[in-house]
């Protein structure tokens, strides 16, 4: 049966389940969204308030449901503004397909209103990316798409759909989404299972492709297994539940003290999905002294890249786990296992009331549930989150890792929002993150979405401040923002509900009052030099860490 | 530091040579030599690079490279004794 391209379009999505989609229309999209129209009882497409809100909601959308996230943009402006976000999804591995529209093929290449080379602009983000240029490659084209986004290490794919393309017809050859199913392999664990017995002091670093993978319960079981305590990276927060007496939380800079001091104390590390970023080893040789790497990814580029392994596993995280946990016998380390437990509990803050990042969060948290999804921007408060909310379930936090985006907070609340069934979301963002992006609200408010957002306002760049007086002498160059902004009144005229608390029973109160309908604001003033400890500077190790 | 020779089999299309030698471009390795012809199949092209780097950039080029949609096979060359 022939269709045209803005149909193959419509029908490649609805193949792969895309049944939502967020984007923005413009001109060299009109046949698209033409059909988006016609299609509207098939996908639900949300218009944001620009571009970037777009793609960060494509992304929370996909990092809280495990599917895929698609955008779709216009040309040229429309194009650019989705940079920022294909880039956040490539570093923190999301599937994503991002489609663009641009100038008529033999508009191509001449300098065209709204026409930019987005395919050249995107290369070093995506997975891959194409330029649609024949009518008869655009249904295989999508097709590849959504296949390359979700096979292996996940990512964005781009495809740049020019508009005479989505005019035109060709034969719709009703293509079925491809298996990305890892195919079953026979891993060689002979050496892995060696230093697993043979080491005394064992310790597990997780990540985001224990996450990916859907591994959180053969993790559990691993670290019973072998008796080894898990620190997480941050892309890994939610692979394990906060209240498992070996997890220690999050490791490196900003990361638990547990976290790193176990790491220093092992004699083998075990490392689950993960890229060893420099935010997460600090110094890689102390990282690696007088210990054993054993690096298990699903990207072979990973292993040996930023730390040296002696033994690896390539392959899914899930899938080298269980193959694991089929030959590994039980193993008692008691003296190990006593020395992280009685650590961990010695590490327990002493309870306080006041009006804390800490507190905050902890009050919020009473508000929310195991599934909550809890949304975050890019800085202190981030930290805090991961170092204060007890997460209990995968993909309930959507946080920039890689990129370290601000502004992408308001719009992977969005798309988190709506994967979740529009339940109940939290924001954790700062005064200048949510400037970043602050324009969603009316998205939020347009689609009627309960999400709650926090704002932690220390009336500057909160970080940045904190590496300038402890790395700078103090010299506050451009982080303090004498801003005006009444953030209960902006969240008003946006049509949103906006409160201002200065005291966590105040704090309690907007939480309980907060609509079921649509988002609320509340505006935490907090002190301008509140600070993220413990803190390893960079380069550093764990005899370099600050605690307060 | 070592020189090191990759052959890469490639799909025969416009941007391919670009993705490769901006992959080359983003790690920091300059290109000493490049050498595309097209192979005995008009839909793939044959690659010679060859640049500088330990044995660790070798390996790492090797697997990058080996990520890429369009590289559809990649060899590390072994090393050619030219002084005998």
């Amino acid at each position: 049966m022939k269709k045209s391209g803005a149909q193959i379009i419509i029908e490649q999505l609805c193949a792969h389940g895309a049944d939502t989609v967020f984007g923005y229309p413009g001109s060299a999209v009109l046949p698209l969204y033409d059909e988006l129209y016609k299609n509207a009882h098939r996908i639900n497409h949300i218009i944001t308030a620009h571009e970037q809100g777009a793609a960060h909601a494509a992304d929370g959308y996909a990092r809280a449901s495990g599917r895929t996230g698609v955008v779709i943009t216009t040309s040229g402006p429309g194009a650019t503004n989705i940079v920022t976000g294909i880039a956040n999804a490539y570093l923190d591995s999301v599937p994503m397909v991002a489609i663009t529209g641009n100038v008529d093929v033999p508009l191509l290449g001449k300098d065209s209103f709204q026409e930019v080379d987005i395919v050249g602009i995107t290369q070093p983000v995506v997975k891959h990316n194409f330029v649609v240029r024949d009518i008869h490659e655009l249904e295989f084209t999508l097709h590849e798409a959504f296949r390359i986004a979700n096979s292996g290490r996940r990512g964005p794919v781009l495809v740049d759909i020019p508009k005479n393309i989505q005019t035109e017809t060709c034969e719709y050859m009703k293509m079925k989404p491809a298996s990305v199913e890892m195919p079953k392999k026979n891993f060689d664990l002979q050496q892995a299972v060696a230093a697993i017995q043979a080491s005394k002091r064992p310790y597990i670093y997780a990540g985001g492709g224990v996450v990916a993978s859907g591994a959180g319960a053969e993790l559990l079981e691993f670290s019973r297994r072998i008796s080894a305590p898990v620190g997480l990276s941050m892309m890994g927060m939610t692979a394990l539940p906060a209240s498992y007496e070996w997890n220690l939380g999050m490791c490196g800079m900003h990361g638990a003290y547990a976290a790193s001091l176990v790491q220093a104390e092992s004699d083998l590390v075990i490392a689950l999905g993960v890229r060893f970023s420099d935010r997460a080893t600090g110094d890689t040789d102390a990282y690696e002294k007088d210990r054993t790497i054993l690096h298990i990814d699903i990207d072979l580029s990973e292993i040996d890249k930023n730390v040296a392994s002696q033994i690896s596993i390539c392959g899914d995280i899930k899938q080298v786990l269980r193959a694991l946990l089929d030959i590994l016998p039980k193993c008692d380390r008691k003296a190990w296992t006593d020395y992280v437990s009685g650590f961990k509990k010695s590490q327990a803050l002493p309870h306080s009331n006041d009006f804390s990042p800490k507190n905050i969060i902890e009050t919020t948290s009473r508000f929310c549930n195991d599934d909550t999804v809890i949304a975050t921007d890019v800085g202190q408060h981030q930290m805090w989150t991961v170092l204060y909310y007890p997460f209990a379930k995968p993909r309930t936090l959507l946080t920039s890792g890689g990129l370290g985006t601000m502004g992408f907070g308001l719009g992977a609340a969005i798309g988190g929002c709506i994967a979740n069934s529009k339940k109940r979301t939290i924001l954790f963002t700062s005064d200048g993150s949510f400037g970043m992006n602050l324009n969603e609200l009316a998205t939020a408010v347009t689609q009627k979405l309960p999400i709650t957002i926090i704002i932690l306002n220390n009336g500057a760049l909160g970080m940045v401040r904190q590496w300038q007086t402890m790395f700078y002498e103090k010299r506050y160059s451009q982080t303090t923002l004498y801003r005006k902004t009444d953030f209960a009144a902006l969240a008003k005229a946006f049509g949103a509900a906006g409160y201002t608390a200065h005291t966590l029973s105040e704090l309690e109160f907007a939480l309980h009052n907060a609509p079921e309908n649509g988002p609320a604001v509340i505006e935490c003033p907090i002190d301008i030099d509140e600070k993220v400890f413990p803190m390893i500077p960079p380069g550093g190790c764990v005899e370099d860490i600050v605690i307060s | 530091m070592d020189k090191f020779t990759i052959e890469l089999i490639v799909a025969n299309r416009y941007g391919v040579l670009n993705r490769i030698t901006g992959l080359y471009a983003r790690r920091g390795y300059n290109i000493d030599s490049l050498n595309v012809n097209e192979t005995a199949d008009p839909n793939f092209s044959r690659m010679l690079i060859v640049s500088k780097g330990d044995a660790a950039i070798q390996t790492q080029m090797v697997r990058q490279l080996s990520k890429l949609y369009d590289v559809k096979e990649v060899t590390l060359m072994s090393a050619v004794n030219f002084s005998k």
